[in-house]
């Protein structure tokens, strides 16, 4: 039952990224512009035999179908191609920066649960005293508060007047990245044993991690809140407390449990929401990550870079979604019968 | 309970992490505390770190650390090229031929001697890979009678060469290192030098520093070669570090930078007041240029004289150096201030505000006209579009409509290229400093073109600009790229605007860092 619920997925996964890759040739194809001469200096863009050297280099002298089907048929010897701005395989780019944007989600996304979840439990339990209306600005601050300007308010606080954090980058100026396991230096810092080098890698995450975290804590605020809310009215719930169960046991085992289901379909939205607000938090703090790739190859018409990206974006959405429905099943057994 | 225990495992990590970090900023936030790293903020346009396909400002600034030249410029400087790599040359009467007299004591950093052979392998890899700074070796053959000796011919006098071969393009390379990695020289090298990824990890140079790691999207790191043969560098370690305007500014004020080279005029105020920081202003060789296509095909309105006439006297040129910030200056030609042949500031063109709208009178009723630009760039903090609402407004107070058609640069070049616009909003930097870079704005020539302007329409023009190509007396070249600029200002195809200011941000312990026309900034004289 399992394994072909995994082949459905993975079947329909590689159908969606084919008609990604054809919507987007055809999207930067329409585009006005020559990808081929847009990275050329002045004087070599006005010389023919250097605009067709570079075109034959990049198969940009093949019609666009042609094109499409090469790069298919590179795909499934998982080559995507070579980027024709940084002139680097499109996979080593996506394992340099993908991992980089993967790091800062994963970070966000441990904070925002453990705060967004955490007082949205806290909320619920004292629903409308004077913590419940402190949490409720809170977690509409988070939600409604430009991402942008929260980033740049932290790198002034806690980078510019209080030297606390370092304002960009992943680590310090000239310093070796760790040897790369998952190309996230925090956790690889960590398996090389290297201490001084996971503190760099923590030290220059946070800041962008809690920004990045800020709407998605308010988010899973709320939704905790309410969905503790509507399972804490349940006779099962008032049953369990007739039975003289602590209050925690209750509501860690009992509500929390069948108030989780509506917070992770939440959390899959969410995730899908901070990849975008990735982008900006990558600008603001300086984080080679795959927000930054993905404008600056869209900025130079880099075709092959611009389908890696959308190819990696896509499997990221579909793997979180797998994730998610995977989670339903063990947290609610029903889902799983089903 | 398990939920509980891994939030709780989360929470002790992060506040253990925060506490780590909390009790020591010093230490997270850059090596500015070690004196023999220096850490440079630059908005990376770096895409290799072979010199012979290296023509990016930012590989000019890594590369003239790594890579010598027959000759190069003192500090500060930009009109006068010194000994390198070459101790002398001597120049033959009609500006053809080139001999350069090699030092005996330059070594690469693998400790094998430079000779001869290694610049003329070096120049004509340049020439044949096709790269973007091939035009550079057009029309010159290179040979060497001897180990020491070097000549340089030219199909055609030119006294531009000295200039042109300190580019960071034309560095000397350890020849049969980069032969023995896949380089070649020969005619078909654009198809077979395959040594582009090796000179991406391993020095092949002879220049102060040497390679560490290349990354043209985060940091690059260079290091002080052991075997320079000259003074030895003044740090142990540079990190050249990829970073925005933006984040520059920040990584200055938070010690994370010790140099910011991108900081715009509207950005300077935020740090005028601190301490800890030094600011050395010069004026870039970028110039800023309106162009109206001259090519009636493409407008029959912007290729008429009273057009021209009216934007180059209705154009408020004091007003766009507000634009263009503090430290900015109206460019009189084509040729930027900073190099031989400029036109002095009194030839600046002025706003005559009756003279345009007798020009606009002369049109009688037309369209608006389009203006494109590029949307999604600006340098020194200077917005095109910024620049072109000015434009746009000026031009209306004289009565002429304008029409503002932005699109990311990447399209917009291709319009720029293909001589479509009516009108256009570009800048150019300087491929060498020497005013024979200039002559591409001619009719006929690549950014003559491009507006359209063909030799046809100005005979006299196109002959001014090949005297100005072979001229050699300095006097006289000087006079006839004044001749030139004035006999261009006078057509007004193109609307020279303004050279924006260059600023370099440095910790006031940082001695040395100042601007440079050529490079951006020359690191090998920096803590010298």
């Amino acid at each position: 039952m399992l394994f072909r619920f995994i082949l459905s997925r993975l079947g329909s996964a590689a159908i969606l990224s084919v008609g990604i890759i054809l919507v987007s040739f055809i999207l930067t194809a329409l585009l006005p512009g020559d990808a081929a001469t847009s990275r050329l200096g002045e004087r070599a863009a006005a010389d023919p035999e250097i605009v067709a050297a570079v075109r034959a280099r990049y198969g940009l002298d093949q019609p666009l179908y042609m094109q499409f089907f090469i790069y298919l048929g590179n795909l499934l010897r998982g080559d995507l191609g070579t980027s024709i701005r940084t002139q680097n395989p499109v996979l080593s780019d996506l394992a340099q920066f993908g991992p980089a944007s993967a790091e800062l989600a994963i970070a966000a996304t441990l904070i925002a649960i453990v705060v967004g979840v955490g007082f949205g439990i806290v909320a619920s339990l004292r629903a409308n005293g004077i913590i419940d209306q402190v949490l409720r600005v809170v977690s509409l601050g988070g939600v409604s508060i430009p991402i942008f300007w929260l980033a740049l308010i932290a790198v002034y606080l806690f980078s510019t007047v209080n030297r606390i954090f370092p304002s960009s980058g992943r680590l310090n100026p000239g310093e070796t990245p760790p040897p790369q396991v998952t190309g996230m230096y925090t956790f690889d810092s960590l398996v090389a044993g290297n201490w001084p080098l996971f503190i760099s890698a923590l030290s220059h995450l946070i800041l962008p991690a809690l920004v990045l975290s800020a709407p998605m804590i308010g988010l899973l605020l709320r939704f905790t809140r309410s969905s503790m809310l509507e399972v804490l009215g349940n006779e099962y719930v008032r049953a369990a407390e007739a039975k003289g169960l602590p209050r925690h046991t209750v509501v860690l085992r009992h509500v929390l449990r069948g108030a989780l289901v509506p917070v992770i379909t939440v959390l899959g939205t969410a995730f899908a929401s901070l990849l975008a607000g990735t982008v900006l938090v990558e600008q603001i703090f300086g984080w080679p990550g795959i927000g930054a790739y993905a404008f600056r190859s869209a900025s130079n018409l880099d075709l092959p870079a611009i389908v890696g990206v959308t190819l990696f974006v896509a499997l990221v959405y579909i793997t979180v979604n797998l994730i998610v429905d995977f989670l339903y099943g063990v947290i609610d057994p029903r889902i799983r019968r089903a | 309970m398990r939920i509980s225990r891994g939030g709780a495992f989360v929470a002790a990590v992060l506040a253990g992490a925060l506490a780590l970090t909390g009790c020591t900023p010093a230490d997270t936030t850059g090596p500015d505390t070690a004196k023999d790293v220096l850490v440079v903020g630059k908005s990376f346009d770096l895409n290799t770190a072979d010199p012979a396909r290296s023509f990016e400002t930012t590989g000019g600034i890594f590369g003239r650390a790594v890579y010598d030249t027959l000759l190069t410029f003192g500090k500060g400087d930009a009109t006068t090229p010194i000994p390198m790599v070459a101790e002398s040359y001597e120049v033959n009467e009609g500006a053809t031929e080139y001999t350069f007299m090699l030092r005996d004591d330059v070594v690469f950093s693998d400790g094998t001697p430079l000779t001869s052979a290694d610049v003329v392998f070096s120049f004509d890899r340049v020439k044949n890979i096709q790269g973007n700074g091939s035009f550079l070796m057009e029309g010159l053959s290179v040979t060497a009678p001897d180990e020491s000796t070097v000549i340089i011919t030219s199909e055609k006098p030119n006294t531009a060469i000295p200039a042109i071969i300190t580019a960071q393009t034309l560095g000397i390379v350890n020849s049969e290192l980069v032969k023995a990695n896949g380089g070649t020289d020969a005619a078909d090298a654009s198809t077979t030098d395959t040594a582009e990824e090796f000179l991406n990890t391993t020095s092949a140079g002879s220049g102060p520093y040497i390679i560490e790691t290349f990354n043209t999207e985060t940091e690059t790191v260079i290091v002080a070669n052991p075997n320079y043969w000259g003074e030895p560098a003044a740090y142990e370690k540079i990190v050249l570090k990829n970073a925005t305007a933006e984040n520059q500014l920040m990584d200055i004020q938070s010690g994370t930078i010790d140099i910011a080279l991108d900081l715009g005029a509207d950005q300077l105020p935020a740090i005028e007041s601190n301490p800890d920081l030094a600011i050395e202003s010069g004026i870039s060789p970028t110039i800023f240029f309106l162009f109206s296509n001259a090519n009636p095909e493409i407008s029959k309105v912007t290729s008429t004289q009273a057009f021209r006439d009216a934007v180059k006297y209705g154009l408020d040129y004091d007003g766009l150096l507000e634009i263009a910030g503090e430290g900015s200056e109206q460019v009189a030609g084509v040729v930027p201030s900073v190099f031989f042949g400029a036109l002095k500031p009194a030839d600046v063109t002025v706003r005559d505000i009756d003279k345009a709208k007798a020009a606009v009178a002369e049109l009688g009723d037309i369209d608006p006209i389009s203006l494109e630009y590029p949307s999604d760039f600006s340098v020194a903090g200077i917005s095109f579009g910024a620049v072109a609402e000015r434009v746009q407004a000026n031009l209306k107070e004289v009565g002429l409509e304008i029409t503002l058609a932005p699109s990311p640069i990447s399209t917009a070049l291709d319009s720029y290229r293909g001589g479509t616009e009516e009108m256009g909003l570009w800048l150019w930097n300087p491929d060498y400093p020497d005013p024979a870079d200039y002559l591409v704005f001619a009719p006929d020539n690549i950014v003559g073109l491009r507006a359209g302007w063909t030799g046809g329409s100005h005979p006299d023009l196109v002959a001014l600009s090949e005297q100005a190509a072979v001229a050699t007396e300095e006097a006289e070249r000087g006079e006839i790229f004044r001749e030139y600029q004035l006999a261009m200002n006078e057509v007004g195809v193109f609307a020279p605007l303004f050279q924006p200011a260059a600023t370099v941000v440095a910790g006031k312990d940082i001695e040395g860092a100042v601007f440079s026309a050529v490079f951006g900034i020359d690191l090998t004289y920096i803590g010298k």
